[in-house]
């Protein structure tokens, strides 16, 4: 946490709206829509014009976009395209580490971990490189989101998923 | 006897070798298209001069790589941009690869003087709570990583909206960081620092750029494209000596078989081309002594121009008789010779009068080879020729050929229906009459101008005929200038009339609209207040921002930023490019793309109120070239005025000069109107060329119409023409048939012309019929 003191949290919605297409709607803190189509993201805020850049001048966001993509599509040949992939399993639970393979990406990325059990992804981590980290608690875990949640313990929060 | 014409040649040999010594030493040979222009007299005219290849849009080279995945072309294009910005050849080299750190971290503090936001915008605590609300969510946001990096120091992302502002409002697709066009070429835009329209400058750019490109690793899979201007004078430029290099070994080598048919003999032929080496390396000789730069047209032009001395030889091998001594012939010949000489130099002095650099020289050229061929021709060569020669008198078929010329009628009304014909001819001649567009001369493959319209719109490049130009006294009164356009622009953009523009104030406010914003800047105290009041509530880690309260402060007690300060950042050259001295003023150029309605966008730059206009450089260029036309035609007036009084003067006789110089007048006009009649507008190299015909149909009809009441005289006179026609055709006749416009002008008219002239010669001249009652 390079820039804030305390962990940012915001909660909404993850769609894949199908193809390359994702839609990430913010509720609180703001309400924010930011999506991901044909190369453009587009990020729409409440009161303010609506922003949008191409997601070449974002090579980190393509990266995402590919992981959130191939995972959710079950696509493990497109997900070994941009990384090394490895499988922890433990009974019914499991955990997806991708490492970047573009060294440019890995710059900014140093992981994405990725927590599940059964079929359902429960949790995702993503390390920066510069040791800053964000975490998406998916489906039911994120209603276990503390009140007051630190760094240590969301981390540890995400990986008691597996 | 031997030992004296040995001692001759020596001599001359020895005067040759001294001339060739100072041209190889001093001879500097430019290759700048504008010293061939006349002197503008319009503003317009001046820009235009100024702006011939040194506009921003005419150094311009674009660029394209092809071969290998978008990977390998993305690290061929950054190799490549990274290898030119290191030549001196090269002012600036884009290729899309989009960096941040554009503005140089010393600059960073001025971003607040040279971003627009403090003028509607106050730094305050709720224009700073707002955007560090904003910053916030975009932490939260997929772009927090983009953006993270620059939070503490520019919280206010000034350096985005100035990256944006700088990026060109139609930029190609960017795949692994640099541009790609849509068939999946990276492109790359590169700006000569050498004029556009200088072929050489342009032709060592483009050869460090080839080279740079295969000194990269894995180039060799690649193709690489070049378009633009200069790539375009460099490919007009070598086709042009390529053809005219066969051309003219075809020419020599026809000539060569031509004189020995003519002479049967060797020694003739080695002999006879003294003179003319003469008059090249002496016309060579003075113009570097004259001049400190010869252009590469004028040796070019002047070797074409000189092939009349070389019937000076032709003139004393012709006419000698058997048994006569060649230095008796050359007596005998003299007076005519030189009447025959004074006269073309009196023809080509019109090039001196014209006031034009690359003419001058060419005059000087021209002027002092005839005089060098003509008296080495006189004083020289009759002393080293062979004591006997054969007359070419007795040539078989000669003399059937003379009588049959002779008993061809020739009825004394002849120059009136040919005058009719050739008024009616260029009466009603198809087309305009004048060639104005220089760029008709100098055609490009279809594919190359093809392949340069797809790069030109996939890169957005500007266009290069038009130029938005705004003067003013100093450079600060430019940027001012051109802030009041920028609006009026983004209308015409928005009106669609307009596709892009630069403006010199778009990166450097100028200093008053810089004063202003630092005015606006608070002190270090109140900044401190407002973050903090602005901070309140916010998780973002204390004492984060002290980079950017930092950064405030500098720009509060920075000197005003000024265009020479600026320069010495990477975007200066962008700036210096678009801002130059001229005089004792400034001028500001700005390139537009796409321009869709050109009165519009004309009438919009009026509207702005500043110092500037559109300017047409397709429009100036033709004004200009009409206006020297009209130069070379005032000159060509003067000259055949001061041609009539020479030619009476030296024949003593109005008649006898009406029979030398009407049949030339009549033959210069038909060649005219031919060309005319068949859709040919007349450009300045037919101009040219005419000059040359009128001066080879000079000779003829002077030597025809010598009265030697000598059936034998006037065989040989008939036998000196027919070689030197002979020769003419070969050699221009030749160049005819050349695909270049600019050569096919010329062997086209002065092929016609020496034809004309002939004819016409023969036929008008007074005695043939008193030859056959001999």
């Amino acid at each position: 946490m390079r820039v804030l003191d305390k962990p940012l949290v915001v909660s909404g919605e993850l769609a894949w709206l199908g193809g390359d297409r994702l839609e990430r709607r913010v509720d609180t803190p703001m309400k924010e829509t930011s999506t991901i189509a044909d190369g453009e993201v587009t990020q729409e805020r409440e009161g303010k014009k609506p922003r949008s850049f191409s997601l070449k001048r974002a090579p980190q966001l393509k990266v995402l976009l590919d992981s959130f993509v191939a995972l959710l599509a079950g696509d493990p040949s497109r997900l070994g395209e941009s990384f090394e992939i490895a499988l922890g399993r433990d009974a019914d639970r499991w955990q997806l580490t991708l490492t970047p393979r573009d060294p440019r990406i890995a710059k900014q990325i140093a992981a994405i971990h990725v927590y599940g059990s059964g079929k359902v992804p429960r949790c995702m981590r993503m390390d920066e490189s510069d040791g800053d980290t964000s975490i998406d608690l998916l489906g039911e875990l994120a209603t276990k989101m503390p009140a007051e949640p630190t760094r240590e313990g969301l981390i540890a929060q995400c990986g008691g998923a597996m | 006897m031997k030992g004296a014409r040995l001692g001759i040649l020596v001599a001359w040999l020895a005067a040759l070798a001294a001339l060739g010594a100072i041209v190889a030493t001093q001879l500097k040979v430019g290759t700048d298209l504008r010293s061939f222009m006349p002197a503008p007299t319009t503003p317009d005219q001046k820009l235009l001069m100024d702006q011939v290849g040194e506009g921003p849009g005419s150094r311009l080279l674009l660029v394209a790589i092809d071969g290998g995945d978008d990977a390998a072309k993305a690290a061929l294009s950054r190799g490549l941009a990274a290898a030119l910005r290191k030549e001196a050849a090269f002012t600036q080299v884009v290729n899309g690869d989009f960096d941040l750190g554009m503005l140089d971290t010393r600059l960073m503090p001025y971003r607040f003087l040279l971003s627009p936001t403090l003028d509607t915008q106050a730094l305050d605590e709720d224009y700073l709570a707002d955007q560090l609300q904003q910053r916030l969510d975009d932490l939260g946001s997929p772009a927090a990583t983009l953006l993270k990096g620059l939070l503490p120091r520019d919280p206010t992302l000034e350096t985005l909206k100035l990256a944006e502002r700088w990026t060109p409002a139609r930029s190609p697709e960017v795949r692994e960081g640099v541009w790609f066009s849509s068939r999946g070429e990276a492109l790359l835009l590169a700006q000569t620092r050498g004029a556009g329209f200088d072929p050489g400058a342009q032709d060592e750019a483009i050869g460090r750029l080839r080279a740079a490109f295969a000194a990269l690793p894995d180039s060799a899979g690649s193709h690489l494209t070049i378009s633009g201007p200069g790539y375009f004078t460099v490919v007009v430029n070598a086709q042009t000596r390529d053809q005219a290099d066969w051309i003219g070994r075809i020419s020599t080598i026809g000539f060569i078989v031509l004189m020995l048919a003519a002479y049967r003999s060797v020694s003739s032929l080695l002999f006879g081309a003294l003179p003319v080496a003469t008059g090249a390396l002496a016309g060579i000789a003075v113009m570097t002594l004259c001049f400190s730069e010869v252009h590469g047209i004028t040796l070019a032009f002047g070797f074409t121009l000189l092939g009349v001395a070389q019937e000076y030889p032709i003139r004393l091998l012709s006419h000698r008789r058997a048994g006569e001594s060649a230095v008796a012939s050359v007596k005998g010949l003299w007076p005519l010779l030189l009447t025959a000489i004074a006269s073309a130099c009196i023809a080509y002095l019109a090039f001196y009068a014209s006031g034009v650099g690359g003419l001058k020289q060419l005059a000087v050229f021209t002027i002092t080879g005839l005089l060098a061929a003509g008296f080495t021709t006189r004083y020289a060569l009759p002393y080293l020729l062979p004591e006997r020669a054969r007359d070419v008198a007795d040539t078989p078929g000669l003399a059937r050929f003379r009588g049959w010329l002779d008993a061809l009628p020739r009825p004394r009304w002849l120059p009136i229906p040919v005058a009719a014909a050739a008024v009616a001819m260029l009466a009603f001649a198809p087309g305009p009459f004048w060639q104005n567009d220089l760029s008709a001369l100098t055609p490009l493959p279809r594919d190359l101008l093809m392949t340069d319209a797809r790069l030109r719109g996939e890169l957005g490049a500007p266009d290069v005929r038009y130029l938005l130009v705004v003067q003013a006294p100093t450079a600060d009164g430019v940027l001012a200038a051109s802030a009041k356009l920028e609006p009026r622009l983004r209308e015409q953009v928005a009106a669609k009339t307009l596709d892009g523009f630069e403006l010199p104030s778009i990166y450097l406010p100028d200093l008053a609209t810089q004063r202003a914003r630092q005015a606006k800047l608070p002190d270090r105290a109140t900044l401190d207040a407002a973050l903090d009041g602005a901070l309140d509530g916010m998780p973002f880690r204390k004492d984060l921002f002290a980079p950017f309260v930092d950064d405030v402060e500098t720009a509060r007690g920075a000197p005003l930023l000024t265009p020479d300060v600026f320069a010495r950042s990477p975007l200066g050259q962008r700036l210096a490019a678009m801002l130059v001295p001229r005089g004792d003023h400034w001028v500001g150029l700005s390139a537009l793309s796409g321009v869709h309605d050109a009165s519009a966008i004309a009438a919009a730059v009026a509207s702005a109120g500043a110092n500037a206009r559109l300017l047409d450089l397709k429009d100036a260029s033709e004004s200009l070239v009409a206006e020297y036309r009209t130069r070379i035609l005032h000159a060509l007036l003067a000259a055949t005025l001061l041609l009539l009084v020479t030619i009476t003067l030296a024949l003593r006789s109005v008649r006898r000069a009406w029979h030398v110089l009407a049949p030339m007048t009549l033959a210069t006009f038909l060649v005219l109107a031919v060309e005319r009649v068949v859709g040919i507008p007349i450009s300045l190299f037919h101009l040219v060329a005419l000059i040359l015909a009128a001066g080879l149909g000079l000779h003829y009809a002077l030597f025809f119409e010598r009265d030697t009441g000598d059936p034998a005289e006037q065989r040989r006179t008939l036998h000196a023409t027919v070689v030197c026609v002979i020769s003419a055709l070969l050699v221009f006749g030749m160049l005819a048939w050349s695909s270049i416009p600019v050569l096919r002008a010329i062997g086209l008219t002065v092929s016609l012309g020496v034809a004309f002239h002939f004819c016409l010669s023969i036929l008008m001249a007074p005695h043939a019929r008193q030859d056959r009652l001999h």
